[in-house]
């Protein structure tokens, strides 16, 4: 089977969402926590010894806006978007009259808005922890908390355009249901007791950190219960299934979106 | 058969949205050369062109391109093009981007892709506008860029769903000009329109359409024949509409006079337009007869098809 | 021989001075919105927080009736400045607010710009308020469905359900805040909506953006809050403003110790800045650089 097709949608797209002037809009959301990152480290300058930690400070913060909000939004806009815009666009016919198999439409279309979407979010964690832990760069375990959540936002936003990809090629209102999911379902059942947290894409994610809000670092302990809310109520599952469980239901997503796409027929509004 | 061509095959073609009626028992063939598709607008040309090109599933019969059905087998693409009715384009992208981009999914090395492009947007006209956005392209520039992206990789079908539409005459007859060379080499042109004379410009073989269902398929002189047999309604608006009917009522090719003294017209039925209209115009000069208006009721497809319906 | 030109002629007649080309967009725009099936349900969910709060004033009124139920639960049922604030200021109501405002909010701007829509407006003799106020008028019908009737009938049905104008009596400005709020709160997502649906030819980004922006800045609150324990920074979030100013139209206490004039502030310079945008982006010509 060849990835030649894949990879000329890849290309295709890659240009038109690099261009799009909501990539742009997106581009500076991206960079919110960059400066609530720069906002905090002002005033820990400015008021030392307030008992701001600031791999704590990156670990609830940042990650846990990261994570909790500025994921789910950026994947629910471009995933439902692979399959929405073409539509409304009226733009669709123009790929599915092309000799690329229909599965390489989405999964070149998936594949650059994840490029992009890592891209934007990895920059914009980084420059924060820059900015957050410039005086403790030398400090080991932070580097590895950093590059542990570098891949939990990476398979998150794997995971959860993937799903909204889905949702994009068989719901119109797919925006609708995707926003009652982020800000519904995800964020609430998370925080369920028990086997029931399990079934949110963000038990799974969180699950790769390690002990946030104070469990490392030398946090002086002040506001540590303040910002362990991301951990709260947690019970994670081992990391390398948490990883498994990702991939598969990146897989399934996918793998669903491409099967109903080829046998759907979209009919533009006239 | 010449090499090169495909033929278009329905049999027993259905589609149905819900419950509203696309297209019913449509069976035809269409060769290399260029065919019409003619009909009334909601008549199921532009159906019957997307289940062609695979954008829709038959609900019934069947639909193949020699002998093969298109809906997911995205190869045939390779000798399909298809340019679709809707004015839609990827706004942010010049005219070249937007061919490059479509040409590389069909798989072209990057060289050959430019070469094709800059072919292509030369064929269109498009040249000195290729690196302009197409947000700022004007309505004859933009349909001819859907052509560029529709021939640019050489198909041997071509299939116009209404490239005519909005467009002033004289970027209708490049477009017309267009089609007409690219018919070379035993191709297959489909064109769709809902305006006679369009098509006639095109082609002498046609397919008429109306109501989802095949009225008519052949020679396009059979249509005019047609036309010309089926008596013209001229409805004229002067100050002296008896004088004028009285003038004109002895002629042979009149069949009969009405008058509708509260609008101020009279109606005449003629077997022969064009050589009533001339008689018309004579009169208005040598004679002086104040004329205010000249119309043709009945001048439009509709007429015809009713005719054909028995209506 | 003369020709009489067949084009546009001019209509002799003169344009009704006390006509309101505003209401016909607004008839349109309602009736648009409630063609789709999915509002329908989406509207009838969203009058669920009144319904409960409907039933607690009958409760209030029965309390002993209910006193097993409720256990303790009965100081809540006191119908007061608190439980008109409680209403307006739970999460329900202005969540609620949101999905209206995005189901029938979010294409109004959004959709004549993507069908070029405009000129079509504008070849009629329309002003830009007209235009901007029709569509303002179709937002705000819904969402006075959803403050003002509510308020009136919880009013109205103690009234009736208590058979005495004790309310009134004790709080005789009541109904002047429900009106008030529900106009100010209706009035300020109204502009919100049509600035962010002004922004965009689709629909679908315009929602995103009225989400994103609603609930980023409630989460920039939380975010500031926890880390410096600052009341101030709930200036920062839409839905803490809304909850102040609606506790200082119900005479109620507010949450937070904030002044609140702040709020209006800040909710003033919210609402200019749609208008000014709105402005620029209403134009009967696209200009294409």
């Amino acid at each position: 089977m060849s990835v030649q097709p894949y990879l000329q949608v890849f290309r295709f797209s890659a240009r038109l969402v690099r261009r799009s002037k909501r990539t742009k809009v997106f581009a500076a959301v991206s960079l919110l926590p960059v400066l609530i990152a720069a906002v905090l480290q002002i005033t820990r300058l400015a008021s030392p010894g307030r008992g701001l930690d600031g791999l704590e400070v990156f670990s609830n913060v940042v990650m846990g806006f990261s994570l909790q909000f500025l994921v789910l939004l950026l994947s629910l806009f471009y995933g439902t978007s692979i399959t929405a815009d073409e539509v409304e666009n009226k733009t669709l016919t123009y790929l599915t009259t092309r000799p690329v198999p229909k599965a390489a439409i989405i999964l070149g279309k998936y594949t650059a808005a994840i490029v992009l979407l890592v891209i934007l979010l990895l920059t914009s964690t980084v420059v924060s922890f820059f900015i957050l832990n410039i005086d403790r760069l030398e400090y080991g375990p932070a580097w590895t908390f950093l590059g542990k959540s570098l891949a939990a936002l990476t398979l998150g936003t794997i995971c959860y355009t993937a799903f909204f990809t889905l949702i994009g090629t068989f719901l119109k209102k797919s925006v609708l249901v995707g926003l009652f999911f982020c800000f519904g379902w995800e964020n609430i059942v998370q925080y369920f007791p028990g086997s029931t947290q399990r079934f949110t894409i963000l038990h799974y994610l969180k699950s790769l950190l390690p002990g946030m809000g104070g469990g490392i670092g030398p946090g002086t302990g002040k506001g540590n219960e303040v910002l362990s809310f991301l951990m709260f109520r947690l019970e994670p599952t081992p990391a390398a299934t948490a990883v498994i469980t990702l991939l598969v239901l990146t897989a399934v997503f996918a793998g669903l979106a491409c099967w109903i796409f080829a046998r759907k027929e979209y009919l533009f509004d006239e | 058969m010449i090499a090169g061509g495909l033929t278009i095959r329905a049999d027993k073609l259905g589609k149905w949205y819900g419950n509203v009626l696309g297209l019913s028992d449509v069976s035809l063939e269409i060769g290399p050369g260029i065919t019409g598709l003619l009909g009334p607008n909601g008549a199921g040309k532009s159906t019957l062109m997307k289940l062609i090109t695979g954008q829709l599933r038959p609900s019934i019969g069947t639909v193949t391109i020699d002998g093969r059905n298109v809906w997911n087998h995205p190869e045939m693409f390779r000798r399909i093009g298809f340019c679709p009715e809707q004015d839609a384009f990827y706004e942010d992208t010049t005219g070249r981007e937007f061919l490059t981009g479509l040409l590389g999914l069909s798989g072209y090395p990057d060289a050959e892709v430019r070469e094709r492009a800059a072919r292509a947007l030369d064929f269109v006209e498009l040249t000195d506008d290729q690196d302009r956005l197409i947000r700022g392209y004007s309505r004859g520039m933009r349909q001819r860029l859907k052509i560029a992206q529709a021939v640019a990789h050489e198909p041997d079908l071509l299939i116009l769903d209404e490239p005519l539409n909005g467009l002033d005459p004289l970027s209708k007859r490049k477009i017309i000009q267009l089609v007409k060379d690219y018919r070379t080499e035993g191709r297959t042109v489909l064109v769709s329109s809902h305006v006679l004379p369009e098509i006639e410009a095109l082609t002498k073989s046609i397919v008429l359409v109306h109501h989802g269902k095949i009225l008519a398929q052949g020679d396009i002189h059979y249509i005019r024949d047609l036309i010309d047999a089926h008596p013209h309604i001229v409805a004229v608006k002067t100050a002296d509409a008896r004088g004028l009917a009285g003038r004109v009522v002895g002629e042979a090719d009149v069949l009969s006079v009405r008058f509708d003294e509260k609008e101020g017209l009279v109606f005449f039925e003629t077997r022969n337009r064009d050589k009533f209209f001339g008689r018309l115009t004579r009169l208005a000069a040598d004679q002086g007869l104040d004329i205010e208006e000249i119309t043709s009721p009945d001048d439009n497809l509709q007429s015809v098809f009713d005719y054909l319906v028995g209506k | 021989m003369a020709i009489a030109e067949r084009g546009y002629t001019h209509w002799p007649g003169t344009l009704d001075p006390a006509r309101r080309p505003w209401r016909t967009i607004a008839r349109q725009g309602i009736r648009l919105a409630w063609r789709r099936k999915f509002f329908k349900f989406v509207l009838s969910f969203s009058l669920l927080p009144a319904l409960v709060f409907t039933a607690g004033v009958y409760i209030s009124e029965r309390l002993g009736d209910f006193k097993n139920m409720l256990k303790g639960a009965d100081r809540f049922l006191q119908i007061n400045p608190d439980y008109f604030k409680a209403y307006y200021a739970s999460s329900g109501v202005p969540f609620m607010m949101l999905v209206i405002m995005v189901l029938a909010g979010a294409g109004l701007i959004a959709d004549d710009l993507r069908h070029n829509a405009l000129p079509l407006y504008f070849s009629r003799p329309l002003r830009k308020r007209d235009y901007a106020g029709g569509k303002f008028a179709t937002l705000a019908f819904f969402l006075l469905a959803l403050t003002l009737v509510p308020g009136l009938l919880f009013i109205l049905l103690k009234i009736i359900f208590s058979g005495s104008l004790k309310l009134l009596t004790d709080f005789p400005w009541l109904p002047f805040s429900v009106v008030g709020w529900s106009v100010v709160v209706s009035s300020f997502f109204s502009l919100y909506t049509l600035f962010l649906s002004s922004l965009s030819r689709s629909r679908r980004y315009a929602s995103i953006l009225m989400l994103a922006v609603y609930f980023l800045s409630d989460v920039f609150f939380a975010i500031f809050m926890g880390i410096f324990h600052e009341p101030a920074f709930l200036l920062l979030s839409i839905q803490m403003n809304l909850r102040q100013l609606a506790a200082a139209f119900m005479g109620a206490k507010p949450q937070f110790d904030v002044p609140w004039f702040y709020s209006v502030l800040v909710l003033a310079a919210g609402a200019g800045l749609a208008i000014f945008v709105l402005h620029k982006k209403i134009r009967g010509a696209e200009v294409i650089r």
